[in-house]
């Protein structure tokens, strides 16, 4: 059984370091996805555009602006005196806020007593970013204008607030553990797939077949390799992850190690199970994309909240192995959790790799 | 005493019958030929006969092991190799012999005297670390044998061995086949080459799935009721398609080997009239003459005169 065991590893293993490409995905893809996504799925705000309408050229409302446009999140990208087609300045240039100061607006400002109207039109094609655009601009303008008139407000509550585990706030921090599961699945599910259906493509299973190899000693033979090379990829991401998001790991490595090899076998044999089922390499591939990648990016709360999904969706996430991991790798990553907090998501992911193994090796015929 | 038995062997595909009722038994220690043109059913039977594919009626019984019951006994205890060649192509030939050897639980001294036994017996010595895609077709066959010989098997299963290997190759193989009939192994093949019949000690006709003729070439060969004669010509190769004539007394023509084979009843025309069929028949050919009927031969009356009757 070793001996045979360790036959096919060896062999899996020469197939894939003398096939240039397939190492070059192994290695290379998790690096380059890490970079697409980390900056693509970034949420947070930095120099959004803004018009800033100052029909008097108000000194005041232009001291305003330049210190809205030196804050991070705010880049003022002009100043003009009046507008008639609000819409316009919207539609034809890439401006997200437009800042309408009245022209009596330093007037009112210092009358006392009434509140001095500002008009502030957000774009709210992406109904997310506004809503942050919103409650940003909100602040940022009040806070200057006390500022700029050395008041300080009333002292009513005084709200000590912090925000642990990612103070910054950085997306980065969120998206960098939800990444790492998301590319080790695609690369484990979709490695795998191609192994099995590979030697279906090219005869070499009918000279296996006809051997005292059992379905499972070819399964968790094939199985094994990939096991080893997505640890490497795990490496790699978080390396990415540190050098290139500032991602640090507050929990241990060596359970991090662990909880990842656990969910790499779930999602090889996600794979597997593709493969035993799928007789071309082509089917396969077509096959790992709808159930491994729609469901692990909508459905395990990777950038949807869980809560916030229908009940219908909320039950099928649980049988998305992501799910478990996130809250697994997110818990080791940022809060430095252990195995007493994560042994529930844990023996749900050996629960899960060990029911689609099952069902693989029972799919996978002895004959043609 | 009979190693392999295959009884009432039956097997469809959505309605067409590969096989129908196929019966024949292997003497221990021979090689059995199994002869039919592409679509015979020959890849069937051996896929049957190696567990690969279930049939639907009938038994197999190899070295007393049952086809359904003892499938794994059977698998470990014969050499099969199929058809297309199915070994790992960016595996060198010794690593894929040592994979092998693996699977089939071979170890120490006997792993290592197996390989250098099959490599110097297949004269890949020489190629041992070479990549099975960068062989030749002769090579990869003998691979293949090397790789399917791994383990000692007492039957060895070779689905058309010799189809698109070139004609050297193909006379070395056999020797090769014969070498290993006197190590006593049992070898059935199955082949579309009807001058490859001579090499088995005994063979079966199949065609459309059923059993012609079963026997050792020579009986065979005395079924054919007709005498043959083959027109021929020195320079260059004649051809004519396979037909059937309507003519007293001559049977059919077909091509055989460069030649052109002319198959007649002695009850019904002699020699002299047949020379004058083929004078008027044929033209560019240089001699007529009679020669011995081939297992080819008779491939071509049996098929002829079978699908006339079942047309």
């Amino acid at each position: 059984m070793i001996q045979r065991l360790y036959a096919i590893v060896l062999k899996e293993l020469r197939h894939i370091l003398r096939d240039n490409q397939t190492l070059f995905i192994i290695l290379a893809m998790p690096v380059i996805m890490m970079f697409l996504y980390g900056y693509a799925l970034t949420m947070d705000i930095i120099d959004a555009p803004i018009l800033i309408i100052n029909p008097n050229h108000d000194a005041y409302v232009n001291e305003l602006t330049a210190r809205i446009d030196a804050s991070a999140m705010f880049k003022v990208c002009g100043t003009i005196k009046s507008c008639s087609d609000i819409q316009a300045q919207f539609r034809r240039h890439h401006v997200k806020i437009i800042c309408r100061f009245p022209a009596s607006f330093s007037i009112d400002l210092n009358n006392g007593g009434t509140a001095a109207p500002v008009q502030v039109l957000i774009d709210g094609s992406d109904p997310n970013t506004a809503i942050i655009l919103k409650n940003a601009f909100e602040g940022i303008l009040s806070s200057i204008t006390l500022d700029m008139m050395g008041i300080k407000p009333a002292d009513i509550i005084i709200v000590n607030q912090r925000i642990l585990y990612n103070q910054e706030q950085k997306s980065a921090l969120f998206f960098v553990p939800g990444l790492m599961a998301i590319i080790l699945l695609m690369i484990s599910a979709l490695l795998t797939s191609l192994t099995i259906t590979r030697e279906k493509e090219l005869g070499t299973l009918e000279q296996l077949l006809v051997s005292p190899l059992h379905p499972f000693e070819i399964i968790l033979g094939k199985i094994i390799p990939y096991v080893i090379l997505s640890g490497i990829d795990g490496v790699l991401i978080l390396i990415t992850g540190n050098l290139a998001f500032g991602v640090n790991v507050a929990g241990s490595l060596t359970f991090l190690a662990l909880t990842g090899t656990i969910y790499i076998f779930a999602s090889l044999s996600i794979g597997m199970l593709i493969s035993t089922v799928a007789t071309t390499q082509q089917q396969a591939m077509m096959m790992v994309m709808p159930i491994t990648m729609l469901p692990t990016i909508i459905l395990s709360g990777f950038i949807f909240p869980l809560s916030s999904l229908p009940i219908a969706l909320r039950l099928v996430s649980n049988i998305v192995p992501a799910t478990w991991f996130l809250q697994i790798i997110r818990g080791i990553i940022l809060k430095g959790t252990g195995i007493r907090e994560l042994w529930l998501q844990m023996a749900i992911l050996c629960g899960i790799s060990f029911f689609l193994i099952a069902v693989s090796v029972k799919r996978f015929r002895g004959h043609l | 005493m009979s190693i392999v038995i295959v009884e009432n062997l039956s097997k469809n595909y959505s309605g067409e019958h590969a096989l129908r009722t196929v019966s024949f038994s292997v003497k221990k220690g021979t090689i059995y030929g199994i002869i039919g043109a592409d679509g015979a059913g020959k890849t069937t039977l051996m896929r049957i006969l190696t567990t690969l594919i279930p049939a639907d009626s009938g038994t197999v019984s190899i070295m007393g092991y049952h086809f359904k019951k003892d499938v794994q006994s059977i698998r470990s205890s014969i050499g099969y190799m199929p058809q297309r060649f199915s070994l790992y192509q960016d595996l060198s030939v010794k690593e894929n012999i040592l994979f092998f050897a693996d699977v089939f639980g071979i170890s120490g001294t006997e792993r290592k005297e197996g390989i250098q036994r099959l490599l110097s017996f297949s004269r890949l010595e020489k190629f041992k670390n070479r990549r099975a895609a960068h062989l030749s077709g002769g090579m990869k066959q003998k691979l293949a044998l090397c790789c399917a010989l791994i383990h000692k098997p007492q039957v060895l299963l070779l689905d058309e061995p010799t189809t698109g290997v070139d004609p050297v190759s193909r006379k070395e193989f056999s020797e090769i086949l014969f070498d290993l009939k006197k190590q006593g192994i049992t070898i059935l093949v199955s082949t579309p080459y009807m001058d490859e019949a001579d090499m088995c000690d005994e063979l079966m006709i199949i065609h459309k799935g059923s059993v012609l003729r079963n026997g050792c070439p020579d009986s065979l060969k005395m079924d054919l009721p007709y005498r043959v004669y083959q027109v021929e010509n020195r320079q260059q190769t004649v051809h004519c398609p396979p037909a059937v004539i309507k003519r007293k007394g001559i049977r059919m023509v077909y091509p055989s080997a460069g030649t052109i084979h002319v198959m007649a009843d002695p009850e019904q025309i002699n020699a002299e009239e047949v020379f004058e069929f083929t004078y008027a028949a044929f033209s560019g050919f240089e001699t007529v003459k009679e020669v011995n009927p081939s297992i080819e031969d008779l491939f071509f009356y049996l098929v002829f005169s079978t699908d006339e009757l079942k047309p």
